[in-house]
């Protein structure tokens, strides 16, 4: 078996939307997510020498991530008595409403559901890992951002024919990978 | 090429159809010619049904991208703690 390395100066770029994606779904705040990941990957730079190969780099990254919003669970937690329940309105048309009606509707989405999707949106984040570094961006800007083909395409400096051949690619290893688990 | 004169396409251009019209970026008579060539090709077929299923999987995850700045946030942290060790 080979030895794993380590490259911090290629996490970013590997691994964020991974971590971040991880994150979300356990935080459910982009700002804190962001700082969560920011301490992973500093623990990181600072463990290194403790990693010894035998796990993937990414594997290495998310446990110690976990301890890491495992920790502010505790954090917050220990602030006893300041629990409080927090409505946010997010507009004006928004003011006055029910609770209830601000509740989430736990017909329209159950835990399972919530789980299931977790754990689809690693599986495809994992397929993309088997994407050369152009084609998971360009997949991703299009796919998930939403970018126009001309956008992508000045971004890039290729052509559109260019752009779909790179999209064709990307959706076959990504349907191939994911077959067994998902189709 | 005379594709525009012929309603009958190749696996090719069929499958190229079948990407573009993930993203709604499919003309009717695109989509037209592609279904019909499914009539005939079951490869092509095979690769439109996991194409779709892609696609939905994709909704259904959710997924988010990190920004740019997020990224570069990062990077110049991680930079910054490299020179300081």
């Amino acid at each position: 078996m080979s030895i794993n390395k380590i490259d911090p100066n290629k996490w970013v770029d590997k691994y964020s939307d991974y971590l971040f994606n991880f994150t979300i779904v356990r935080v459910n705040d982009r700002e804190l997510a962001n700082d969560l990941i920011s301490e992973t990957f500093l623990a990181g730079l600072k463990s290194m020498k403790n990693f010894k190969g035998e796990a993937t780099e990414r594997t290495w990254l998310i446990s110690i991530l976990k301890r890491k919003i495992i920790d502010h669970y505790r954090k917050s937690n220990s602030k006893k008595g300041r629990a409080e329940i927090k409505i946010q309105y997010s507009d004006d048309s928004n003011e006055g409403d029910w609770l209830e009606e601000n509740a989430p509707d736990v017909l329209d989405k159950t835990a399972e559901d919530v789980m299931e999707n977790e754990e689809l949106g690693m599986a495809i984040l994992d397929c993309m890992q088997q994407l050369t570094d152009k084609q998971a961006k360009i997949f991703k800007m299009k796919t998930i951002d939403g970018f126009d083909t001309e956008a992508i395409c000045n971004e890039f400096n290729i052509t559109p024919s260019n752009l779909w051949v790179i999209i064709h690619r990307a959706r076959m290893t990504l349907a191939q990978c994911l077959e067994k688990n998902w189709f | 090429m005379s594709n525009k004169k012929t309603l009958l396409i190749d696996c090719s251009e069929a499958t190229f159809c079948c990407d573009k019209a993930q993203y709604k970026e499919a003309s009717v008579s695109e989509k037209l010619k592609m279904l019909l060539h499914l009539i005939y090709c079951k490869k092509c077929k095979k690769y439109v049904k996991n194409n779709t299923k892609l696609t939905k999987l994709i909704e259904q995850s959710d997924i988010k991208t990190c920004t740019e700045e997020e990224k570069k946030a990062w990077k110049e942290k991680i930079e910054q703690e490299i020179t300081n060790q």
